[in-house]
């Protein structure tokens, strides 16, 4: 039996999942200004209406994470880059670094030092208790500058938490792994006091069942191994929604999947059965960082949109007003359009009649208004789908064969979710021409997704024979290489070894690695080749515990 | 225009070798590949990657004249290449970029018009397939090309040597100490271009002291002079300091306040081979001057290690060569009426080009048609031997965009009437006002 649990804008949702069944469901109001006080009234009502339950698991999609960084409640952090020669990252970051002395290049070779002094001057103006984030350029290529500074700072000022950048990510960017190095310092003590908070409260309620939580990624971590990467468990809606799409909907085909909300439709694509990643990490307050998250677009089109006539032409969204007027709204929207129509059987006719009468032009029958309505609401997220395509075929390659063998990705299924205007997914699929599909319980998809979202994490090891060295950065390893020849086939199993039993030590069963990234070159100097670079990178991926049952399943071509 | 972004193309051709050790192979950009993707360029608003489109035949025909044919000559890395160019050219074209960075190999600046095979790496000339793409397609008439690579830009210069509407400035180090072998200053374009090539050939050990004052005393003036559409930088990076092939002190630095007081609409990398100690640092460097961003700490590690002062002598020589070409330039249009007045109707040479990368010995007959009317026309006589190509030999005609008809038609006759005497393999006439390469059988 597996509790899942959802903190939305509005409502916070939890479902009780068993033998791959929806078995119970309650809704609370979120509350924002104490997240925890939500997800706790939730949890006692599930108590209170199921008593003999007995959880598997508990797994949490919260905003804790989100809202502390957009209302900009981030603990005081001092930044220090080793940025060495490039760019000047001064004004590229959240906060203003300092920057230090010492230099790794992109053989993970250390081409200047860091130099003790600065730090005694950084180490002044710091405090007990302090917060750090240190990242330095080339670091996932060797760790050890990193590693050397967070030990000076662990000597000289006993510090409650550092961040090194590349523990954050294995895979190069060092602005962006600046930046998250940065945030995850920032709401390390947010997220520490949410999750000693939690785990109060189940203690209270004798509860043991082991607790996860949700990340941008669309996997969990055991709350424990969370407490260190805090800044993943951000923007986990959409993941949990995208995870709820997976779990109810076992996509095969390639495809586009909608969450209709109230003001927004989040699009996601689907391939090889699951959900595309963005090319790079998430954005933060407009800074780039390394999380990884699902590619998703997010169209201002939903339930609640507004529907007006501006120039002699409907036009549908962004703005919304409040609810429809079938739910006793004041202006038409969205829902009314679709309710008019007979998409749609929630609501009060009538009223979504009376709201299609304030914008109909005379002589235009009340259907036909609504119909253009619902048409214009559908035209713009398919607008939005096929920028999506576009993006994607013209995302940057840098191999000939790839060139060549371009395959732009063709949907067939149209999924859709969410709790607003669940009649525009038809709509929407006779545009494309493909089939659609609404699963049941897709309004709580969210929670679906919480509940069932599998633990992942990932790894990427390098090697350089030349040097005879490999790293791996995410363990801050940096180590000779056990024998002088190793080629893509030791390498994979050696990422393989390494995430295996980081998985475990976090107590996560690595079933299902999958290879997200491998590239093999030649060393060649003078025209001998004297040695191979080869980088690997793992992860166990996004999955789902279980499928929830077929039966009820409405598929339409 | 300043609030748009530099477009960059960036193809590193990660699968594509010319053989494995040879230093046009997979892992030529794959440092600068790091530098790159870890400085997060990709990431800021001032930069904008595209993916490149591949460039057709057609595209290629418009410069090339392959022997036996073009498809037989070319890998898919060269439509990549090539077409790497274009798309960082129309970025340009169409407003939606400041500037253009294509940052693809295999580079192009030693494939000539005729193509017998691959020779100093490059198979087609990417800068000239782009330039005459864009006067097809944009109406662009007049191109300025600065070739700042290492080595003499001879495929350019051959592809553009009797063009009046294309300068071509190749700075290089001396052709008697360095492939290909040419690039002298007496090599200034044929009579009917007189001036439009610019050959500036630099002593070894030459730094960025010297450069800059090339630049700043002799290449920026001649520039503002010429008053191009378009300027266009064929951005080798084998000036560097480090580079295995040649023999010069020019710094990131250095390159990239060349591209910063260049201001180049299009730049397309070419040789730089130096790929650990360089071409990291001299890409970044040029790509955040072309986007309008600081440059100043791009410094490579060892720098500071070194003295890159160059000989008292190379400064005396460059200052002497300046004033030279300022002297030439300034009495330009004299040479030229003179050129042309000395020649007569046709102007003729004989050239002799080496293939180093496929073993091929070419000699060509060169005839040109100084036409009082029009660019004129020229036929080109080809023959190559090599192994294991064997023998080749081909007949052309080129008319220019825009030849008057008594031209054109003579182009055709020229080549029907060498066609019946019988003494080539392959017989062409690329046609610039049709936008064609016709194959006569
Ligand atoms: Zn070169
Ligand atoms: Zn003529």
């Amino acid at each position: 039996m597996w509790l899942g649990i959802d903190v939305g804008g509005t409502f916070t949702d939890a479902v009780i999942i068993d033998k791959g069944e929806i078995i119970h469901q309650v809704k609370t109001p979120t509350t924002h200004d104490d997240l925890l006080q939500g997800i706790l009234e939730a949890l006692d009502q599930v108590l209170r209406e199921k008593t003999n339950a007995e959880f598997e698991r508990i797994s949490l999609s919260t905003t804790i994470v989100t809202n502390a960084l957009i209302q900009g409640k981030l603990d005081q952090v001092a930044l220090l880059a080793v940025s060495g020669p490039g760019i000047d990252i001064t004004d590229k970051t959240p906060v203003k670094p300092h920057l230090l002395a010492g230099y790794i290049d992109h053989r993970g070779r250390e081409t200047a030092k860091v130099a003790v002094e600065e730090l005694e001057g950084i180490c002044c103006q710091s405090t007990k208790n302090s917060i750090f984030a240190v990242s330095g350029k080339f670091a996932v290529r060797n760790p050890e500058q990193e590693i050397e500074i967070a030990h000076y700072l662990q000597e000289h000022v006993n510090p409650k938490h550092i961040t090194l950048g590349s523990k954050i990510a294995g895979t190069l960017n060092f602005l962006r792994r600046t930046n998250t190095a940065y945030y995850n310092a920032a709401v390390w003590q947010t997220f520490e006091d949410f999750a000693a908070a939690i785990e109060d409260a189940l203690v209270q309620r004798h509860i043991t069942a082991p607790v996860y939580m949700l990340k941008a990624d669309g996997g969990t971590l055991p709350l424990e191994t969370a407490k260190e990467l805090p800044v993943e468990a951000v923007f986990t809606g959409p993941a949990a929604s995208v995870l709820g799409i997976m779990a109810m909907s076992k996509i095969s085909v390639p495809a586009v999947s909608l969450d209709i909300g109230g003001t927004t439709t989040d699009i996601a694509l689907w391939k090889d059965g699951g959900p595309l990643f963005a090319g790079r990490g998430a954005s933060i307050d407009g800074y780039p960082t390394s999380v990884r998250a699902f590619r998703l677009k997010s169209v201002g089109i939903g339930g609640d949109s507004l529907v007006q006539r501006v120039n002699g032409q409907i036009k549908v969204g962004p703005m919304r007003l409040g609810p429809a007027m079938a739910f006793g709204g004041n202006a038409p929207t969205v829902t009314d359009a679709l309710l008019a129509l007979g998409l749609i059987s929630h609501g009060d006719k009538n009223l979504a009649l009376q709201a299609m009468e304030k914008v109909a032009l005379p002589g235009v029958t009340l259907a036909e208004t609504a119909r253009q309505a619902a048409e214009a609401a559908a035209e713009e997220i398919c607008r939005a789908i096929q920028a999506m395509l576009d993006d994607q075929a013209a995302e940057p390659v840098y191999r000939v064969e790839d060139i060549i063998h371009e395959a732009r990705l063709q949907p067939e299924l149209v999924v859709g979710v969410g709790g607003g205007a669940m009649g525009l997914v038809s709509l929407v699929a006779k545009r494309l021409k493909l089939g659609y599909e609404v699963p049941p319980n897709a309004m709580v998809a969210n929670a679906v997704g919480a509940a069932v979202a599998k633990p992942t994490m990932a790894i990427t090891v390098r090697v350089d024979t030349e040097q005879g060295r490999y790293t791996v950065a995410e363990l801050s390893i940096s180590k000779p290489l056990p024998q002088r020849k190793f080629n893509l086939q030791d390498t994979r199993e050696l990422a393989a070894n390494y995430l295996t039993a980081r998985a475990k030590r976090a107590g996560i069963t690595a079933d299902k690695i999958e290879e997200l990234y491998t590239e093999e070159f030649n060393i060649v100097r003078g025209f001998q080749t004297v040695g191979k670079i080869i980088t690997c990178s793992l992860q166990i991926k996004p999955d789902v515990l279980a499928y929830l049952g077929n039966e009820g399943r409405n598929h339409h071509d | 225009m300043t609030n748009k972004p530099l477009g960059l193309v960036f193809f590193p051709a990660f699968d594509w070798a010319i053989s494995k050790t040879h230093p046009e192979r997979e892992e030529r950009l794959l440092y600068t590949r790091d530098q790159i993707v870890e400085e997060g360029l990709l990431d800021l608003p001032e930069i904008r990657e595209y993916k490149p489109r591949l460039a057709e035949y057609k595209d290629i025909e418009r410069v090339h004249i392959g022997v036996p044919d073009l498809s037989s000559l070319l890998t898919d890395a060269h439509l990549v290449s090539a077409g790497s160019v274009i798309t960082a050219a129309e970025s340009f074209m169409k407003g939606e970029t400041s500037r253009a960075f294509a940052l693809s190999r295999p580079p192009g600046h030693h494939a000539m018009r005729m193509v017998h095979g691959t020779r100093g790496f490059c198979t087609v000339n990417v800068e000239a397939i782009m330039i005459e793409y864009l006067r097809q397609y944009y109406g662009i008439k007049k191109v300025a090309i600065v070739d700042t690579d290492v080595h003499h830009g001879d495929g350019t210069q051959d592809i553009f040597y009797h063009d009046p509407d294309t300068l071509f400035i190749s700075f290089h180090q001396d052709g008697r100490t360095l492939y290909p072998g040419t690039g002298f200053m007496d090599e200034m374009g044929g009579p009917g271009a007189l001036c439009s090539t610019v050959n500036l050939p630099l002593p070894p050990g030459t730094g960025d002291e010297g450069l800059h004052y090339l630049l700043d005393h002799l290449i920026k003036p001649l520039l503002s002079d010429f008053k191009p559409d378009i300027i266009i930088n064929s951005a080798g990076q084998d000036n560097h300091y480090s580079d295995p092939l040649a023999n010069m002190k020019i710094t990131a630095q250095g390159y990239a306040r060349l591209a910063d007081k260049l201001k180049a609409d299009i730049a397309v990398l070419e040789g730089g081979y130096s790929i650990e100690e360089a071409l990291p640092y001299v890409n970044v460097g040029i790509i955040l001057a072309m986007a309008g961003l600081d440059y100043s700490k791009v410094v490579e590690p060892d720098l500071a290690s070194l003295d890159l002062r160059q000989p008292e002598k190379n400064t005396l020589y460059i200052k002497k060569l300046v004033s030279d070409w300022q002297m030439i330039w300034s009495q330009r249009d004299k040479l030229k009426a003179a050129a042309i007045q000395k020649t007569g109707d046709f102007w003729q040479r004989r050239k002799s080009i080496y293939y180093d990368d496929s073993g091929i010995r070419e000699s060509q007959q060169e005839k040109v048609r100084l036409c009082p009317k029009c660019h004129g026309f020229m036929t080109i006589a080809t023959e190559s031997e090599g192994y294991p190509s064997g023998y080749k030999s081909a007949f052309a005609a080129v008319i220019t965009r825009n030849a008057c008809p008594a031209c054109a038609k003579a182009a055709y006759d020229a080549v029907w009437q060498a066609k019946k005497e019988n003494k080539f393999q392959h017989y062409f006439v690329q046609d610039k006002q049709q936008d064609v390469l016709e194959r006569l059988s």
